[in-house]
């Protein structure tokens, strides 16, 4: 039989196919909405990137075509500009740190509560939604004053009441680069970790029992269990919450931006890609849309070809093979 | 094999083969549709804007009102909306409600007249000015910018080169008798490329407050020290003493403190007075001088380091740190503005010792703290100095957009928003502005209306205000702050203008003044020597091809210079 699909060699007779198929009718609504969300704002993001666009002046420059000059401007910010390359340093570390937190810690606690009772662990998994849950401005309000370089700081206050510092210690403005670092991937950390979280413990009762209680008969310890049974169990569940965050995090700027507009970590070292890139294209004395346009775009390609990476790494071709039908 | 359950089976055939004919012809029935309306919606838009109603301007302020007025009636318009934007301290709410008021005095005017028109304003009043601009910026094209907007001078350039705002220059040849009533710096100001894009609305100085009993306490005396600062006798260096005095007495916890946030355009003043360059006018190019941003950098460095300027100074927050240090006494001396004056009298930054409530100051108690001199010179031999940032009216080039027919009477919109601002610009409207911010006038008949003190004494009542909007929205500020200690403080510190200095007006120097405030605060902080900051300038500049083109670099960082000697 053979094998139909738009990722097919003969790619336009596969969209043919595809279009005069049932699936696209089922599909119709879902494909309009990505078309208009998302297909449409990235080519005009790309075609932005091509002009001078600044100062939201569309009328006067979206006409012009000023080929790679953006993309030029861009890295030769990257290779001059000090505070450029801050940015850049810095997206590498908190996506990095912040991806490691949000997927071993899910799977920790998703582990953990797994083998403590019921009752406990459903209160202990309601705690650990509660960032989640928390509206954004609120949260960031939270480690605001936690982090708070004055007397008023929770940290602060606590030790200097146990007499351990004399005066407030700034960590996010005054231990460069890693106080910010520590706070902003901390902050991104705690709210990622329960989407890690909900996923592996829905994953892990889908185990059969059978298995675990058998393994208990064998004499075999939480860790064997974890290790020999849990885990390897969960693995497409790692690879789809891995992927998934790694492409969230290249792209969230929320938190971030009011921790920097607010003074508490460094401007430099709190700012990732994609929060210098709303800067540039909102904020800057002069609203540059054009060069915002190209980093986005870079931003992109960078973001598909790490989440082609991480699928190809983690085998996402054996996961979506289809069944071998030897029932 | 089993079939796959995802593939249509055979018998389903007739559903497989995705869009039915009928399915087919209404979606092209839509799109065809959709384009016809298109085109024509472009069609009959362009046919209408062949013949624009146009009305001359004659230079009789009430003929031109009434002209226009009429005009407006006989194509069927009964109501003109107009939207004002401004932004900054508290008190400056005459930044909009001043077209307010306008409109209410040319719908009286109307009235009187028999036309029955009538103009209604809609505000937005911002405390962070910047924030107006972006969104001027960004709603522009989208066609949701204010049809006039009350800002500093400084965004003339950006907003003009993009053809944001509307060149008031061949209105303002006809009314040349009502620009004569400004002062011609503050004309200067508006212009851009030899034309003029604003009305001033207002103008300042930027004195450093000096707390009397903080000094009183410190033992320093005060007599004749403005005169000192003036004659550049005093400089930064002896201010840097007097502070470390008072901090060592134990009588203030803070020497200096300043703006947060921004390095423009308080902070701008250290360079002036090191006598360093922010443009050169030949050119027509931005300057960064390292040897004078080097000292300003250092001078604060300096003041940081013994403790006497904090070092987050840069993320302090106004209502909560800022000013509640300044009334409170905890610091000697402040980088201000004279619009301060009168909001510490309207705003609870003060605790009162007695009750231990927040409170604002009243006149007499602003007057018994604090003391004000220009802004000293950098080191001897150099000059005192203060800013001025004047506040331009300007008009949306689009203005009057949401309106009936704006493409057939756009020039009568348009005309009618210039005289809007004409009418703003009233004595009497610029005079309440400047007793209840403590701004400077920007009018010689709005000074002369301050030195009136039957006037003043009367202000309390509001006379000559007709709308009853603006009226509610100010009794409480003017019941505050119609004093004749204010009006005194706006005469005395006039004289600061003579030393005053201009930020330059080029597009690109809104983008400089932000690398000044990142590097600043990272001298503040620590994390870079003042030197470092300078050359962390240089390379900010040399990154950015535009700003590279843009900015001269001149001046070299002296060896071995520092504030204490």
């Amino acid at each position: 039989m053979p094998k139909s699909s738009v990722f097919s060699s003969k790619a336009l007779h596969g969209f043919k196919q595809f279009v005069r198929s049932e699936a696209s009718r089922f599909l119709a609504l879902a494909l309009f909405l990505v078309a208009v969300f998302y297909i449409i704002p990235i080519c005009i993001s790309v075609y932005m990137s091509f002009t001078p666009l600044r100062n939201w002046n569309i009328d006067r420059y979206a006409g012009i075509f000023v080929g790679l000059e953006n993309y030029y401007r861009f890295f030769y910010l990257l290779a001059n500009d000090p505070s450029v390359k801050s940015v850049f340093l810095t997206t590498a570390v908190f996506v990095a740190l912040t991806l490691a937190v949000n997927v071993l810690g899910g799977l920790s606690l998703a582990i953990a509560t797994f083998f403590v009772n019921e009752r406990a662990a459903g209160g202990l998994q309601l705690l650990w939604l509660l960032p989640r849950m928390t509206p954004i401005a609120v949260y960031s309000l939270i480690w605001y004053y936690f982090f708070h370089p004055s007397s008023i700081g929770t940290i602060n206050g606590i030790l200097y009441k146990l007499g351990l510092i004399s005066k407030p210690i700034d960590i996010g403005q005054g231990i460069i680069p890693w106080g910010a670092w520590a706070i902003i991937v901390f902050v991104n950390g705690l709210v990622g970790v329960s989407y890690g979280m909900i996923v592996f413990t829905s994953a892990i009762n889908n185990i059969p029992k059978e298995l675990v209680i058998a393994a208990r008969v064998d004499g075999a310890s939480n860790w064997d269990i974890t290790r020999k049974i849990l885990v390897p169990m969960l693995r497409w569940h790692i690879l789809y919450v891995t992927t998934w965050q790694l492409l969230s995090l290249l792209t969230t700027y929320d938190h971030l931006f009011l921790l920097v507009k607010w003074g508490l970590v460094n401007r430099d070292y709190g700012t990732t890609w994609s929060l210098y890139i709303y800067n540039t294209a909102f904020l800057t004395g002069l609203q540059d849309q054009g060069l915002a346009a190209a980093a986005g775009v870079i931003l992109v390609i960078v973001s598909s070809i790490l989440g082609f990476i991480t699928l190809k790494l983690m085998g996402f071709d054996k996961l979506i093979k289809p069944p071998r039908g030897d029932l | 094999m089993i079939p796959s359950p995802y593939k249509a089976s055979s018998g389903e055939e007739g559903l497989a083969t995705g869009l039915t004919k009928v399915q087919a012809g209404i979606i092209t029935i839509i799109i065809l549709v959709a384009v016809v309306a298109g085109v024509y919606y472009m069609v009959t838009q362009g046919r209408e804007a062949e013949k624009p109603v146009t009305v001359e301007l004659t230079g009789d302020f009430e003929t031109d009102v009434v002209n226009i007025g009429k005009a407006l009636a006989a194509h069927g318009i009964k109501e003109v909306k107009y939207t004002v934007w401004s932004g900054g301290d508290p008190n400056s709410v005459m930044r909009v409600y001043g077209i307010v008021e306008a409109a209410a005095r040319i719908t009286k005017i109307w009235g009187d007249k028999g036309v029955d028109v009538k103009i209604t304003v809609t505000t937005r009043y911002e405390s962070d000015p910047k924030i107006v601009y972006s969104d001027y910026i960004s709603k522009w094209t989208l066609g949701q910018a204010p049809d006039i907007m009350a800002n500093g001078y400084v965004y003339i350039a950006s907003l003009a080169e993009e053809g944001y705002i509307l060149d008031l220059t061949p209105y303002l040849e006809k009314y040349s008798d009502f620009l004569e009533d400004f002062y011609s710096a503050l004309v200067d100001a508006m212009k851009y490329k030899g034309k003029i894009y604003g009305i001033p609305q207002d103008t300042e100085a930027r004195p450093i407050y000096i707390r009397k009993d903080v000094a009183e306490c410190a033992g320093i005396d005060l007599t004749g020290l403005a005169d000192k600062v003036k004659n550049g006798e005093f400089t930064w260096k002896d201010l840097y003493d007097l502070a470390l005095k008072a901090k060592n007495a134990g009588c203030a916890e803070w020497g200096v403190i300043h703006r947060k946030g921004s390095a423009h355009p308080d902070l701008i003043q250290f360079i002036f007075a090191f006598e360093g360059k922010l443009y050169n006018d030949a050119t027509g190019k931005l300057v960064l001088d390292k040897e004078a941003v080097y000292k300003w950098f250092a001078t604060e460095k300096a003041f940081a380091d013994a403790g006497l300027l904090p070092s987050d100074m840069m993320g302090w927050d106004w209502g909560k740190q800022i000013h509640p240090t300044v009334v409170n006494g905890k610091t000697l001396a402040f980088i201000g503005g004279v619009w301060h004056w009168t909001e510490w009298q309207t705003k609870s930054y003060y605790t009162d010792p007695a009750t231990g409530e927040p409170r604002p100051l009243t006149a007499e108690e602003v007057h018994d703290f604090f003391y004000y001199t220009l802004f000293p010179a950098g080191e001897p031999g150099k000059k005192p100095v203060t800013l001025s940032q004047p506040y331009a009216w300007m008009i949306n080039s689009k203005a009057g957009y949401q309106n009936p027919d704006f493409d057939k009477l756009k020039d009568l919109y348009l005309k009618l928003a210039f005289l809007l601002v004409v009418k703003a610009s009233d004595p009497d409207i610029n005079a309440i502005h400047s007793i209840i911010s403590s701004h400077l006038p920007v009018t010689k008949s709005a000074l002369n209306l301050l030195r009136d003190s039957s006037w003043v004494a009367d202000l309390v009542n509001l006379p000559t205000i007709v709308s009853g909007e603006v009226k509610n929205s100010i009794s409480d500020i003017v019941a505050r702050t119609a004093n004749p200690i204010n009006v005194a403080f706006l005469e005395d510190a006039t004289y600061m203008l003579d030393y005053t200095t201009f930020t330059p007006k080029h597009p690109l120097y809104p983008k400089l003044a932000e690398f000044f405030a990142e590097a600043i605060d990272k001298v503040l902080r620590g994390t870079l020597s003042p030197k470092d900051a300078v050359d962390f300038l240089v390379s900010k500049i040399n990154a950015d091809p535009d700003l590279k083109e843009a900015v001269e670099i001149v001046g070299e960082i002296p060896s071995g210079w520092s504030l204490t000697g």
